[in-house]
Parts: structure tokens; sequence; C-alpha cells
């Protein structure tokens, strides 16, 4: 999936926020037009791929393909002639970037953190594209970097999202940390909104691990305040344990661990490994076959559904699991990032299957093969 | 403390780096008892248990543990709230807001009243020294001002949720009294917006179409006795024709075409006889379609009031049978059965799960009052069931007042509630305030007194504290033995399976 | 906070003596023992909290009849059989005792010395936030944030 394309800039001087559109009979005050030659409308800047000679509107000319772009989409023009796109409209899974900075360094961190300040332009970007998305938009995810570090902008992107998007799902993926400071979950609770959902990853019963693993002093104890701070308020929590050799030792106390401590969680998701960021750098202390942790996911899984928990399991293959857990398995990946391998084509459990990361195709269980259905029928 | 500094660079650390300690570690409260020769159980302060080798109590305590060498069992203390590595541990908001909650079953006060709508019955079972065959409603009954006054106080109750269960002598002798009272609840309660549960505890003798028609219109559960296969059941249950038995099976089957299965249930009387047929009883219930049974101990009225030897060896007796009981059903379980045991499902929430787990002999404070009060068909007002059957034996001790004369107040918070609550925390009884079982046991007041004449009870002869201790002991032996029964035991207190 | 609190230092020792325990009460002149009906046991004050002695022998109460008293230095205690009891059973019950003993004082150290915190505990249990700690650690990345500042 493309995210990005360059070209040729003439008289972008700032920011530009928009939507696509490549229908001649659709004019307004946020819509870019995408065509070869320009159509004479109400735009607020053309896109490209031919050379434009002159132009009444910011225009990036001289771009590869623009084939990514359906209409519908929103994307953001830089002065240096790049074209992000923001928001997809055919797609379910919407990501807001709040920030690349973050207080915690996983070693299994997909998207590593930079340590720039990039949170006033990204939130004037998001004050901008919000308004622009579509109101029947089912769900948004904001992700980071760790959100929160956005302060009183990131409570009021989630006043802005909730007043806009009354109709939409939010679901923050953030460390939870700064929630241990009580006013901190009192200024969530007060947006109000519940469709709103954190999504908090706990990955050990025991500080230490849990620390090291997210490679922060402190942060076990954080997190499991900032849940409890939020849990009084109401807010509605999902606890994410990523599946990796440091995490699987605890994997079944950690499972009681959540019982018993954070029994007001609403989900709690098990998540395959991601091949990507920091994960290949710190490989040796991250890999273990997924099919050699079926019997800690087995007892944690099974312990939390037993106790009504509501569980997933996120990122793995049906093939590399026992059967009795197919019914947790949800088919997670974004479309742009999931593929299947070669093998996968035989499979009858093709379409059922979440299948892999693109990028886990170079790095995934020796045990995928594909799933033969009714195999005495065959033979009787 | 919060800080602006700013960490220095990314590069990653090895995992000793992210260990806390710096000197020694400190205790959290906690209680230790002995499981076996090899194994003894820790539990802390919010009833988290942990089974270690023996002697690990006394190495934590003397600070002869290693983080390094005893990494695992470290990693579980700490994680398990059993030691913390500064003074006041990090996480105690979270610690108490887990002991509240824990505690938070004293919110729903009283919510489990009891009428005794009539003291008239049909059978003459021999344990019951309370009913009477007679025809004789007017002095046996229970009086519609009586009635009503009941309600009345039943509605005050702060608690949203309240269960109404008519008991008797057979209760259903006297049906048009219980319609009288469910109709006359119905508004009331429904103008408080409080829920309302009605439960007749009956032995289905008397049951017709008519009452099973009324039930199933107005979601009233029913509650039946039975003692297990007919030789045992009848033998315990006198009636005119010995057939209480067969009248209970017919009861039951005609019972669950109108009502389905959840909405009956079935109780049972531990006896002298039953205490040789712990298999034969586990099985009639099977066979009869339940998939649940309720050990229930020996009631203290069973007992020789008073006699600590007699009572020690029938508590022993009771023991063997209920865990020979308690093994034939894990067979069950094991051979894919869903099936479980009441009592010890009672006591197995209160060890595994955070949550408040309400039962009138197994809370601390106990049950009596807070969880419970009874009406009696005279209009005496008592604290328990057990206090009822007390007083008809001329012991008034836990009558708290009378519906023609006390208000709520005069009962609810009345010299003798109070100075029964004082001695309902275990807390502070002695024996129980050392005791590692404290928070998956109680204190039972009314049992200490019946059987030794103190409501401060002495644990050393009390049949109440060898039964629990005992059975305690077990239950997590039991788990920490064996996988597979751990298993069983979680399926038994799951929240998915409600009822 | 420092290295050691005194109370620790305090406890330190006393572990250490209690490792010493078993050896200590064997001393000749206080010997455990059976006499006739009674069992004579011997614990050290030093070591030995009286709530700890008596807490124990609360539970030896159906059997015995008991007494304290402190001589030199030591608890004397002395058990005698309410009924018959035979001179193995009451080995038994000599060994249970010795054993029981140290337990209930470690029960007893770990109640004394987690007081505060039990305390605290309830206290926190039943109040409304308003004895929440500060949270513990650092909260910023290296940027700089802080949960007080209004912008990010
Ligand atoms: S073979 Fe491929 S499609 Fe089939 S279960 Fe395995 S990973 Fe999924
Ligand atoms: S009654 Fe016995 S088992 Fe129960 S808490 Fe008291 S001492 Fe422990």
């Amino acid at each position: 999936m493309i995210f990005r394309a360059k070209g040729i800039p003439t008289g972008v001087n700032d920011l530009i926020v928009g939507v696509i559109t490549r229908n001649p009979d659709h004019h307004g005050e946020s819509l870019i037009w995408v065509g070869d030659e320009f159509n004479y409308g109400s735009y607020i800047a053309h896109l490209s791929c031919q050379s434009i000679e002159a132009s009444i509107v910011p225009t990036i000319a001289n771009i590869q393909a623009l084939d990514h772009l359906s209409d519908g989409d929103i994307v953001s023009i830089g002065q240096d002639g790049i074209v992000r796109t923001v928001y997809r409209v055919n797609s379910f899974y919407n990501t807001i970037l709040a920030t690349e900075r973050c207080n915690s360094n996983c070693l299994m961190c997909s998207q590593p953190p930079k340590d720039r300040n990039d949170i006033p332009y990204l939130f004037e970007l998001y004050r901008r594209v919000i308004p622009l998305i579509p109101k029947d938009c089912l769900e948004l995810t904001i992700s980071g970097g760790e959100p929160t570090l956005m302060g009183e902008y990131f409570f009021e992107l989630l006043e802005l999202i909730t007043r806009e998007l009354p109709k939409t799902d939010i679901h923050i993926l953030t460390n939870g940390r700064t929630f241990a400071w009580n006013h901190f979950a009192e200024r969530l609770a007060q947006i109000g909104n519940p469709r709103m959902m954190l999504g908090i990853p706990v990955y050990a019963d025991y500080y230490q691990v849990h620390d090291y693993i997210v490679q922060a002093r402190g942060a076990f104890d954080q997190t499991i305040l900032g849940l409890h701070n939020l849990a009084r308020y109401g807010i509605r929590l999902e606890i994410r344990v990523v599946l990796h050799q440091q995490s699987i030792p605890r994997l079944s106390r950690l499972a009681r661990y959540i019982f018993k401590n954070l029994p007001f969680a609403e989900h709690v998701t098990f998540m395959g490994l991601e091949y990507t960021g920091y994960t290949p750098h710190n490989i040796e202390k991250l890999w273990i076959d997924p099919y050699d942790y079926n019997k800690e996911l087995t007892e944690a899984v099974e312990f939390l559904a037993g106790q009504g928990m509501h569980v997933s399991i996120y990122n793995a293959q049906l093939c590399v699991m026992p059967e009795r857990l197919w019914g947790y398995a949800r088919k997670s990946i974004s479309d742009w990032k999931n593929d299947y391998l070669p093998a996968c084509q035989a499979c009858s459990k093709l379409h059922d299957c979440g299948g892999l990361f693109t990028w886990n195709l170079k790095k995934c269980s020796a045990h995928i093969q594909p799933v033969f259905e009714d195999v005495n029928l065959l033979t009787s | 403390m919060e800080t602006l500094s700013p960490r220095t660079n990314r590069k990653f650390k090895d995992i000793g780096y992210y260990a806390e300690q710096q000197s020694n570690y400190f205790l959290l409260p906690f209680r230790f008892h002995r499981l076996n020769d090899d194994k003894e159980v820790l539990v802390n302060e919010v009833g988290d248990h942990l089974v270690v080798p023996l002697g690990t109590a006394g190495r934590i305590i003397q600070r002869q543990l290693s983080i390094e060498e005893d990494a695992d069992l470290y990693g579980d203390l700490v994680a398990g709230f059993f030691i913390a590595e500064q003074e006041v541990p990090a996480l105690i908001d979270v610690l108490a807001t887990r002991y509240r909650t824990k505690k938070s079953f004293l919110d729903q006060f009283t919510s489990l009243h009891l009428f005794v709508i009539t003291l008239r019955c049909e059978h003459t079972c021999h344990y019951c020294q309370v009913s009477r065959v007679t025809t004789n409603k007017d002095e046996f009954d229970m009086r519609y001002e009586h009635i009503n006054k009941g309600i009345e106080l039943m509605l005050q109750s702060p608690s949203d949720y309240l269960t109404m269960e008519f008991q008797g002598g057979e209760a259903l002798l006297a049906f048009d009294k219980i319609v009288y009272a469910i109709e006359r609840t119905k508004p009331l309660a429904a103008k408080l917006e409080k829920q309302v549960t009605y439960v007749i505890c009956t032995n289905l003798a008397v049951l017709d179409e008519d009452i099973l028609a009324y039930c199933k219109t107005n979601n009233v559960l029913l509650s039946t006795s039975l003692d297990g296969p007919g030789f045992i059941h009848n033998q315990n249950r006198r009636r005119p024709g010995n057939n209480s038995y067969e009248l209970t099976i017919k009861g039951i089957e005609l019972a669950r075409k109108w009502l389905g299965t959840g909405n009956l249930s079935a109780l049972m009387t531990t006896t002298n006889l039953s205490l040789d047929h712990p298999t034969e009883i586990v099985d009639e219930y099977f066979q009869q379609g339940f998939r649940s049974i309720f050990l229930r101990p020996v009631s203290p009225y069973g007992f020789a009031l008073k006699n600590e030897k007699k009572n020690k060896y029938e508590i022993e007796r009771f023991i063997n049978f209920y865990k020979k009981a308690l093994h034939h059903i894990l067979d069950y379980n094991k051979r894919g059965e869903f099936f479980r045991e009441e009592y010890a499902t009672i006591i197995l929430k209160k060890i595994l799960t955070p949550f408040p787990v309400g039962y009138v002999d197994l809370n601390s404070p106990a049950g009596a009052i807070t969880n419970v009060i009874l009406f009696n068909y005279d209009g005496a007002v008592y604290a328990s069931d057990e206090s009822r059957m007390l007083a008809e034996s001329g012991d008034f001790t836990f009558r708290l007042g009378h519906l023609d004369t006390d208000t709520y107040g005069d009962i609810f918070y009345g010299e003798k509630a109070q100075a029964l609550s004082e001695v309902m925390v275990n807390e502070t009884l002695p024996g129980c305030s050392e005791c590692a079982f404290q928070s998956y046991c109680g204190a039972d007041p009314v049992h200490n007194h019946a059987t030794q004449g103190s409501v401060w009870g002495y644990r050393p002869t009390s049949t109440f504290c060898q039964k629990n201790m005992e059975l305690i002991r077990y239950l997590i032996e039991l788990m920490d033995g064996d996988p597979q029964t751990r298993q069983i035991f979680e399926g038994w207190i799951s929240q998915r399976r409600a009822s | 906070m420092p290295k050691y609190s005194y109370p620790i230092m305090l406890l330190t020792l006393r572990m250490f003596l209690i490792t010493h325990t078993i050896h200590v009460i064997a001393k000749m002149e206080n010997q455990n023992h059976i006499e006739g009906n009674s069992i004579f046991a011997y614990a050290d004050e030093r070591l030995f909290s009286k709530e700890a002695i008596f807490k124990c022998l609360y539970w030896y109460g159906d059997h015995f009849h008991t007494t304290v008293n402190i001589n030199d230095g030591y608890y004397q205690l002395q058990l005698t059989t309410a009924q018959e009891i035979s001179r193995e059973e009451l080995k038994l019950f000599l060994q249970k005792l010795e054993r029981d003993l140290i337990d209930f004082n470690l029960r007893d150290m770990v109640s004394k010395e987690t007081q505060n915190v039990r305390d605290l505990l309830i206290a926190k249990a039943f109040s409304n936030g308003e004895l929440d700690e500060d949270p513990p650690g650092e909260i910023s990345d290296p940027v700089g944030f802080s949960v007080y500042e209004n912008k990010g």
C-alpha cells in the first residue's frame, strides 16, 4: 500500500488538507482535484502526473502515480511536494498517528519512536482532517508513539472527534502510564464518549519483566494504576498482550493476574509478534515459534474465557494453533498489511484465517501448513 | 515523583536494570497455613493464595530470599502482594480497591428475607424440631398484618435486589398467603424500583398444576429437599405412607415440565444415615437431572449440643463423607459432565475470584442480619433460620424483635443487633485472627452460641472451625495437586454459568 | 528512603536468633520434655513474643490445662492433660507445639511489622481516593513531558 507520493510543488505555501475528487461535477472548499488537466472550479489544490505550466491553485505536478488515491480519501500536501494519505475512505482500518514520541521503548515496537516534537504539527493536521472524515466512518484508531504525550491536545483531539463523528468507534492505543495520575483519567472521562475504548498493553504480572519488555522503569506500576483510575470512571478498557519469548513464561500467571486485578477489562487480546520495527534487531530475545507456546496460550485464553471475560487472539494463523482456539482467533490485520504464504492457497481455511503481516512472511512459524477439510470423508 | 527529566538515549538495557530492589524487601500483611508435609499456603490481605514449599513463609519473614536465586518465587510474591520493595507498595491503591471490592457485600445490606409463612406440615421429619401436623391455621399460619409489616420492613432495606423466601413447615399448605404476599409486594417493589426474587421452599408433596401455573406467570422459583435415594430420603422424611421420596420425584418432574430445569433447585440435609452413603446421594442427584448438589454441613442442631467430644467425632464423620462425595462428583466432571458441589463452589469463589461472595454461614462479618433476616409465623423477628430453631427450644438470644412492636431501626440497629455485630468480624476473633483461611471462612455467632454457649466461640473445639479449616485446606491441596481438578474447580466458579 | 530502616535492623537480628532457636531451647536446663501427664516447654523471652506464646497455647486448650511462667529469661510452658493421653500421643503434641511456637512467632512478626501498612490499606479502602498516593517513577519521553503541563 502506498501512503505517500511526491511531485513538484507550485504555490504551496502552507499545509493543505483536503478530500480527493476526480468528478468534474464536484466542487467545494475542501476538495482537491486530481487529473491531468485542471478543472475550473473551487478546489483548494490540484494533483497531476503531468507537468503543469501555470496554475491558479496550489499544485503538485509530475507525480509518478496517483492510482492509490480514491475519491473521498483525505490527503495532506506539504511545501516539500509530498502528498500523504491521511484517511482512506474504502478502508475499515484508519489510524490517526498522534505522535511518534514515546515514553517507553518496547523491545518489539513496530513503529519505533522518534525524539522530535511533532505534536503541534500533527495536532494542526488532524484538527483539519477530522471534520472532513465521513460521518459514517465506523472506527478510528488513535495510535503513536504514545498519544497521551500530546497532553491537553490529546483531549482536544478527542473532543473534536466526539463532536464531529458521534457514531464512530474510537480505539486508542496507549501504554496507559499517564493515567496513573488521576486528574489525567478524570479529564478523559469528562469527554464522556461511550464509543471510546483504550487498548493498553500489560506484558507480565511482575513489574520487572514488564518494565524490561517496555524498557521503562516504573512503567508497570504506572500502567496498572492507570488502568484502575480509568476503570473508576467507567472508561472502556482492552488489555493487549504481545506473545514472545519474554512474555510467555509468566503468561498463565498474567491471565490470573488480569482476572484478579483487572476484571473490569472489557476485552483481552493476545497478539502474535510483528516482524518489523525494533523486532528484527531484538529477534534473539523475542523469537519463539508460536507453535511452541500453544500450551501456555491455550491455558491463558481458556482460563479468562472460562471466567466470562471476552478474549481474542490477533495476528495468528489457524493452522499453527490447536483447533479449540480457533473460535478466539480474529482476522485482525489491516488490509494493506495482510498477506498469505503460497502454501495458503491450498488451504480450506484461507477465508477464515487472519493470515500474516506482510513483514512476517519472512519470519513465521515453521508449522504453517494448509488445513484440509474432512480428510476422513475423502478417504472413506 | 513525576519529573521532566528526559531519558538519555534509546539503547536497550538488560533485565537486571529493571529490578527496583535496593536493599531488602518489606512484608505485606499475609497469613500462612500448613497444607501437608511438603507444602504450605500463603494468603494475602485480599484473599489471593500461593502454594509454596514448607518453610517458605519462614524464609520470607527472615529475609532469606534472594531476588536472583529465587527469581520466580520472588516475582510471584511481589506480583501477588505478599512482599513489596517499598515500605508503602507502589500499588497500594490497587490493593485497597480490591479490599473494598471483596468486602462490598456489606453494601448489599440484608437482601434475603425469610417468611415462615406457616408452621404446619404434613411430614414428621425426625430432625425437624419446629413443624406441626395440624389444621389449625389461626395459630400456625402467619397473620396478614404480620405479612404486611414484614413486607414493609423488607422494602426498607437499602438493597436494590431482594429475595423473598417462603418457608414452612410446608409453605405450600399456606399457598393462599404466599399469593397474598407476592401480590402485595409486586406493586410496592415496582414503585421503589427494587427487584424481588420469589422463592418457595417446599417438599413438593402437595404441589399441583394451579400452583405451578402461578409460579410460572410470576417467575417464582421452587426449592425442594432431596436427601438422596429413596431409602435415605424416606427414612429422613417421615410421612404417612412412607412415600416422601416418590412424591418428591413426581413433584420434581411436574415442576420441571412447567418451570424448566433452571427454576427448581434441591437442597439436602445431612443426617446420620446419609453419612454412610456419599456416593449413592451424589448419584441420585445426578440421575434426577441436577447438575449441582449442596452437601450441606450437618447443622449444629443435629449435634448433641455442647457435647464437645461427640461433636468432634460427628464433624470428622461429616468431613469424610464430604470428601468421598466430592471425589465422586469430581469423577463425573473428569468424564466430561458438568456437575458441581455448592459448598466447595462458595469457598472456591472466595479463594479464586476478586469478587465478594455472600453466603450466610461463611461471611465475615457474619451473614446473620447483614445478609438475612427471618420473620416467623408468629411475628417474631430472628437473625437467621438457625436463630428461630434455637427459639423453638426456648433460647431467645437471637430474637431481634417483633413485628407488632418494633420498627426497622429497633430491629436492625437495636441492642441485640449491635451486640451481635461485635462478634461478627472474624478478623478479631481469637484463633481466627491469625488464621490463613480467615477470608475464606466466616464467623457464625449463632452456631457458636448453640454449640458452645458463647457467641465468641472457642475455636479449638468448634465444629464450625474444624469443618471449614479442613475443607478449605483440602480444596487448596486438591487444586495444587492436580491441574485437571484445578480446571474443574475454575469451571465451577465461572461467571459464565450463572445460577 | 534509607537503605535499612530501624525495624529492619532489629528484625535481621531477631531472624538470626530465631534460626538458632531450636538450638537455644535445647539447652540442658531448659530442655523441652514430658513428665507424667505434662508437657514442659521453654521459649527464650528475647526471641518469642508474649502474643505468640498465648496465641499458640490457645489452640491447646481443648486437650490441656496450660500455664505460663517467666523464669530466668525463659517462658516456661506447662501443658497438663485434661484427660488420659498416651505418652506416644504426648510426644506428638510436643513436636507440634515446638513447630507451632515458631509459626506463631513468625505470624506475630508479620502482623507487627505490617501493622502500619495494613491500617493504611484499610483506611484507603474506605476512603474516596483522597488518600491516593502520587504515582511512582518518571513519565517523560526524551523530548520532555509533564502530566501537569497543558500542551504537549
Ligand atoms: S495455511 Fe495459511 S491460510 Fe491456512 S491456516 Fe495456515 S496460515 Fe492460515
Ligand atoms: S473458624 Fe477456624 S478456619 Fe475459620 S477463620 Fe476461624 S480459625 Fe480459621
